[in-house]
């Protein structure tokens, strides 16, 4: 009797001992399912000379998290890694969280060169990856499966700021462009070059510079002397400000129109102010007074949160972010592929109206802006630095695209 | 006018700049033999608190005044405090102190100004270009040419025409001996700092109107003053000027002739500069 109720006492102990290595395993059984947070990863520069970017962008991925409360009844764990605008310690951090913590979604990144470094980490774990950079090549040649893009690339910034501008000044035909050299600087001079051709204007010379330059005055007096009608600026953020600043100290606004084809929206404008920004052209992304329910929505939740209107890349990581989160509530599973199942040809409305992910290049089709500085006095509040002059959507087709998808 | 012609006065004008920015650094290094990597963060503060006048009271000439004599303040109570700690050790553990000190500065105005950059507009009596020919060059750069070099002669009188000058110049050539004759040595070193880190406020301020204040401006700045200091030879004041100068005609006429290497031309004129005068332009032995 006694060794039966001895055998009897091992087996139920060995069996919940069995069980409870089981429900580790599985990730905690049906009440631990409950309890284990979504990991999300968002990736910014929070330190050297793009943080200014990233804690927009880390607000806006913050944003997303705390207003879809939980997924698949889990709540979401927001992990922000530093990327150090260096895409080898992106690369590395990257690494690191998806082997230590076995991270699968991420959004974010602001250098191209990063984003593409990240984009092949997380393909390589065959996870979902949303970012905002603008070189090409991250939906073109070096598209891959994991890797989709909410910004609009260097064609359509080009095709939808140079071309319309062009337009409303026909006279205007000698034009002067200012050109960061690496690849996004290189991507948008050859489509701003081949929009020149179209529309018979005549490029009157370009000066590249390196992406350390701050002192521009050489370029602008290189500029000057080529008396164009039109300033093309190519580079961006603090390069296209000093460059602003210093054409302005030229004199340069009253000679010529002033485009930058890629500024970093109302962060940018902020920095300036509008003695500087009044009069020049602007080519953006987002501006926070488009005009449609779901930007109105967005523009009330980050004002509640955080007391100010949304820049671009507090609304480019919060969109990327809420994205990823809805597809995986939609797909009612964390496994990435179906996740991206999802995202591909998923049509939404957006913040700047109907936007698409396409599925052979994981674009996403949206509209690009092409604002006009206003008159201090013409402002209505203190981030009322533009107007919108037009915008739409402009991508390269499948047949003319360099995406293969691995 | 060519536009080579342009570029180089352009360059006189960046060079101007550049000399503010270096003479500082180069007065530092000659008398305290100290080397001192916060010299850019105290540009960065000198732009940033112009700035910050410039909101309260919209007054550029009052930033002007104040800005620089509120970082040569700091300068000299962190010397006083924590950097004479450090005169008589090896050059690493004052470049190490100082590289903590800029980083201090330079984390410190992220916190206390935001990430974002902030604008500060030319002085409105400043605002427009003079008219050379097909080119336009501003009156505000004109003013910073004329200022560099009030303070430039202003600084040549104090240090060869005065008392001060000459303790100055006999310290950096004999310390003890100095300190023997009955000079308080160590006071003379705080003023020199403080003096120091005005000039590189001064630069700050002025170079505000054209970059605006941004966080990472004192690491480039440091490095092209390090430049001008290693071109013109460390501890020479005329060495400052011609080494100034010289950094800016050269990256301005780059901007012609090799644009995307403008940037890197500085350096290789410094390497230049290296290789057929070891110390530096009218540095000695």
């Amino acid at each position: 009797m006694k060794k039966r109720a001895f055998a009897v006492c091992t087996l139920a102990l060995f069996a919940s001992f069995a069980l409870s290595v089981l429900m580790t395993i599985s990730g905690g059984g049906i009440a631990g399912a409950a309890e284990k947070k979504l990991l999300f990863v968002n990736t910014t520069p929070l330190s050297g000379a793009f943080a200014e970017y990233g804690k927009s962008a880390s607000m806006g991925a913050q944003l997303a998290v705390k207003e879809t409360s939980k997924v698949l009844g889990r709540e979401v764990d927001l992990v922000t890694i530093d990327t150090e605008s260096n895409p080898g310690k992106a690369a590395r951090k990257i690494q690191e969280v998806i082997e230590q913590k076995n991270a699968r979604f991420f959004s974010g990144a602001c250098l191209s060169s990063e984003a593409l470094a990240i984009g092949k980490e997380v393909n390589k774990a065959g996870g979902v990856f949303l970012t905002p950079v603008g070189a090409d090549e991250v939906t073109g040649a070096e598209c891959n499966k994991s890797t989709f893009r909410w910004s609009v690339p260097t064609h359509g910034a080009i095709e939808q700021t140079v071309r319309p501008l062009a337009k409303k000044m026909p006279n205007a035909k000698r034009w002067y462009t200012i050109t960061p050299q690496y690849v996004f600087g290189d991507a948008l001079l050859s489509n701003a070059k081949k929009v020149f051709a179209d529309m018979g204007i005549t490029h009157v010379g370009n000066s590249y510079h390196s992406l350390k330059e701050t002192e521009f005055s050489g370029y602008l007096a290189e500029a000057m002397a080529a008396k164009p009608d039109v300033l093309l600026l190519l580079n961006f953020g603090n390069q296209s400000s000093a460059t602003l600043r210093q054409a302005m100290s030229f004199g340069m606004k009253n000679k010529m129109t002033i485009l930058v084809a890629w500024s970093s929206g109302l962060d940018q404008f902020r920095s300036l102010g509008s003695e500087i920004t009044e009069g020049v052209y602007w080519g953006a992304q987002y501006w926070h007074t488009v005009n449609n329910p779901e930007n109105k929505a967005f523009v009330a939740l980050t004002k509640k949160h955080f007391s100010t209107n949304p820049t671009y890349p507090l609304a480019a990581d919060y969109i990327e972010t809420k994205l990823i989160l809805n597809a995986i509530s939609a797909a009612n599973t964390d496994d990435p592929a179906k996740v991206i199942s999802r995202l591909e040809g998923l049509k939404y409305k957006g913040l700047t109206g109907d936007e698409e992910i396409r599925a052979f290049d994981h674009q996403v089709i949206k509209d690009y802006y092409l604002l006009l500085g206003k008159k201090k006095s013409g402002m209505k509040d203190g981030d009322d630095f533009v107007d919108i002059v037009s915008s739409g959507k402009s991508f390269v087709s499948q047949k003319d695209s360099a995406c293969k998808m691995k | 006018m060519s536009i080579y012609l342009f570029q180089i006065l352009n360059g006189v004008g960046l060079g101007m700049i550049y000399f503010l920015l270096s003479i500082g650094l180069t007065i530092i290094f000659g008398l305290l033999n100290f080397v001192n990597f916060a010299h850019g963060a105290f540009f960065l503060l000198g732009a940033y608190l112009c700035a910050q006048v410039h909101i309260m009271t919209g007054n550029f000439w009052l930033s002007l005044l104040l800005a620089p004599l509120a970082v040569g303040f700091l300068a000299w109570l962190v010397e006083k405090l924590l950097l004479h700690r450090t005169y008589h050790l090896p050059h690493m553990y004052q470049i190490l102190v100082t590289l903590g000190l800029a980083l201090i500065i330079q984390e410190s105005s992220i916190i206390f100004w935001g990430p974002v950059g902030k604008n500060v507009p030319t002085p409105e009596v400043l605002q427009g270009a003079v008219t050379l020919g097909s080119f336009a060059y501003p009156w505000y750069r004109l003013f910073v040419i004329v200022l560099a070099l009030v303070v430039a002669l202003i600084l040549w009188i104090l240090l060869e025409k005065t008392k001060f000058g000459a303790l100055i110049r006999a310290g950096s050539e004999n310390t003890e001996m100095v300190s023997l004759l009955g000079v308080n040595i160590f006071k003379l070193f705080s003023v020199t700092f403080g003096l120091g880190a005005v000039l590189a406020g001064m630069a700050g301020v002025l170079v505000a109107p054209l970059r605006g204040a941004e966080p990472f401006m004192g690491t480039e700045a440091l490095g092209i003053g390090f430049v001008v200091v290693v071109v013109g030879g460390m501890g020479s004041f005329v060495g400052a000027l011609v080494g100034g100068i010289l950094i800016g005609i050269v990256q301005s006429l780059a901007s012609s002739l090799w644009p995307q290497g403008a940037n890197i031309m500085i350096y290789g004129a410094m390497a230049l500069v290296i290789l057929l005068r070891p110390y530096g332009l009218f540095g000695r032995a």
